[in-house]
């Protein structure tokens, strides 16, 4: 789940960085010349810089392989179904609500009035998906649900008082 | 009467405006602290706030907090910058006059006539509001921020008139005729300068973008006949709201670059990669916003590869020059540790490792799937309470120090500490909650959200506690600044 990866470098990459300004802070008595420490560490920053642009660099170009707003490549044939769905405050108007395992499905998201936000969560409240419903536009989010059960949708952009209310559900059968 | 001593009396008088300009941002963040605790608490169950009141404490938390933040970063830049370029102080109260003009516009808006659009505004959002707020409402508001914002326009157009007029162009108050080779870096102009040119350009594209969008709004709310593009209205809202609130850190952060290198006895001189690296961040902050648009897919692509892109590439200054000269300074320096200059470096660890959770929000298929969670708050809560407002307060202890005979005692350590593990113990709730899918901006949640709220909430409590040490050292320091004996520089006499 990408939700863990992301929790999981978060917390490897903070600790570190905790652990270098820890370490400074233990170190930072004992006054020694500047300019020997300077000399040593700019070298040093040569290293590090050209190395963490090196991990951006291949860690960009390895995440934007595959961006969410392209149409995912299906088996030969498969075409997704296409599901309009209109925010209002505060409700969804979805043209189809019940799917398939497996089935691949486009929608086609728009506002008739505000901005609202397109959150697909499992049942455990993961979410899996999402894209923004906005007036006059239409964002299109892919998904294909790999699990039965009741889906919901639930709106995450700010739209009015009634805002965490609007939800909707789908059922996805075998 | 000698020159001196009048120098003495402008520099006391010009100190009285920073010390308004604390006293009022401090105590609004404090204030807007408090709304941050009842939102978590009716988050986490343990309050009953309706919807109403939630979505006016959030829309006042959002604002306060930026604007509060703001006016007591930019109070740090004009302590330095007027070191180097001839500032008008006509300016400076007029900002901090309409400031408060605009806050209570604000505050009326919001609290007597019910609005509650949240900080971003989004268009349409102010005139469709469900029937939830009126026309006066989302007017007051509106124009308040309008009134806020002209107040900074103004402030940022006379310090790059004040900037151009010294150095000759903004250009080379960023230093480019030190990095092309035309001036030696001896010759580069001081950090304060660097920085504060930079704010300059940002802040005027943003307050710009900020009013055009805010005009727009207001003439949609008179007359819902008139509408304009939606997405040009995110961008415009985006490119205020991102570029504004970076700004701070970037003010702020004078404070770093000016106080750190005293406590630690080094020197910390501008060189071309510190120039390289102030341009980069010129750069990248004006064009970054659209990572807050990476759900929008009727975005260019281009525009969304480069936000990713750019938002990594926005983190390299920090990582690579600032945040480790400031470390290469503190280094075996036999630093003075008290309670400024630990607030300082501590802010310094803020801003680095809010960037990494901010980083991988900016990833598209990560934010695809932590977009408008609290994931968001998590990681801006680090870098702007952890590291700018930790600035701040470490620039009101210094000044403190340097104004009068106040000496931080035991209850500000505490405070150090609790604010440091406040801040840490909040906004780890928040990343636990985004990692969780909690959504942001809901008045209620399901209970398996409830927990990491709670714990925020308590955190929260923690901070707020903190800062309330912080202030009333401050005005302590206030109330007997005056009893100093001070030499004809006005420096105290120790």
């Amino acid at each position: 789940m990408i939700q863990t990866v992301a929790w999981v470098v978060s917390l490897i990459f903070m600790t570190l960085i905790a652990v270098v300004f820890g370490v400074v802070a233990l170190k930072s008595q004992g006054r020694r010349d500047y300019e020997p420490i300077k000399k040593k560490w700019y070298k040093a920053r040569s290293f590090y810089a050209i190395t963490l642009v090196i991990v951006m660099l291949a860690v960009t170009i390895y995440t934007l392989r595959d961006l969410p707003y392209n149409q995912p490549v299906y088996s030969e044939g498969q075409e997704p179904t296409v599901v309009d769905v209109e925010a209002l405050q505060f409700g969804w108007d979805i043209s189809q609500t019940e799917f398939k395992v497996g089935e691949p499905i486009e929608f086609d998201v728009t506002s008739k009035d505000v901005n609202h936000g397109f959150g697909i969560y499992d049942e455990d409240m993961n979410l899996l998906a999402q894209t923004q419903a906005m007036p006059e536009y239409t964002n299109t989010v892919y998904i294909t649900f790999d699990e039965p059960g009741t889906y919901e949708i639930l709106c995450l952009e700010y739209c009015g008082l009634a805002h965490h209310i609007m939800t909707a559900t789908i059922e996805v059968t075998e | 009467m000698t020159t001196t001593t009048i120098r003495a009396r402008e520099r006391k008088s010009e100190n009285n405006q920073i010390v308004t300009y604390l006293i009022v941002g401090g105590a609004i963040i404090f204030v807007m602290m408090i709304f941050g605790i009842l939102m978590l608490l009716a988050q986490g169950g343990a309050l009953d706030v309706s919807p109403a009141a939630f979505y006016q404490f959030l829309t006042i938390h959002g604002t306060g907090m930026i604007g509060a933040a703001a006016l007591a970063a930019a109070s740090v830049m004009w302590y330095f910058l007027r070191e180097y370029v001839d500032l008008s102080k006509k300016i400076f109260i007029a900002n901090l006059v309409l400031f408060l003009i605009g806050v209570v516009m604000v505050i009326v808006g919001v609290f007597s006539f019910e609005y509650a659009s949240s900080w971003t505004f989004l268009y349409p959002l102010p005139a469709l509001s469900g029937g939830a707020w009126g026309t006066i409402g989302a007017l007051l508001y509106l124009f308040g921020m309008l009134i806020l914002g002209v107040g900074f326009l103004l402030l940022f157009i006379d310090t790059g008139r004040a900037i151009i007029k010294k150095y000759g162009s903004l250009g080379k108050g960023l230093g480019w005729d030190v990095i092309s080779g035309k001036k030696s870096e001896e010759d580069a102009p001081p950090k304060a300068v660097i920085a504060s040119t930079m704010v300059t350009i940002v802040n005027v594209t943003a307050l710009l973008a900020g009013a055009t969008v805010l005009i727009m709004n207001i003439i949609n709310v008179i007359n819902p006949a008139f509408t304009f593009d939606p997405l040009l209205a995110k961008n415009l809202t985006y490119a205020f709201g991102h570029i504004f609130a970076n700004s701070i850190i970037y003010m702020a952060v004078i404070a770093v670059y000016e106080i750190l290198p005293r406590y630690a006895n080094r020197p910390w001189k501008a060189n071309k990669v510190f120039l390289i690296a102030w341009t980069m961040s010129t750069v990248f902050t004006l064009l970054i916003y659209t990572h807050h648009m990476l759900m929008d897919s009727v975005m260019p692509t281009w525009m969304l590869i480069m936000g990713q892109a750019l938002s990594y590439a926005n983190g390299l200054p920090v990582l690579i020059v600032t945040a480790y000269g400031a470390l290469m300074i503190v280094y075996r320096s036999g630093i003075k540790w008290d309670v400024a200059s630990g607030l300082i470096f501590i802010s310094m660890f803020g801003w680095v490792v809010g960037v990494v959770p901010a980083i991988i929000d900016a990833t598209i298929v990560v934010n695809h799937v932590m977009h408008n969670t609290k994931w968001v708050p998590g990681h801006f809560h680090m870098y702007m309470a952890l590291g700018a407002c930790a600035m701040l307060f470490g620039f009101m202890y210094f000044l403190a120090k340097e104004d009068s005979a106040i000496k931080p005692n035991l209850l500000d350590k505490i405070g150090l500490i609790g604010f440091t593990l406040g801040v840490l113990s909040l906004s780890g709730s928040f990343l636990v909650s985004g990692a969780l899918s909690t959504p942001r901006r809901w008045a209620t949640h399901i209970p398996e959200w409830m927990g990491p709220a709670l714990f925020g909430a308590v955190a929260g409590v923690l901070m707020t506690i903190s800062l309330a040490i912080f202030i009333i050292h401050f005005i302590r320091y206030v109330r007997e600044r005056d009893y100093v004996p001070r030499d004809e520089e006005g420096k105290k006499i120790a």
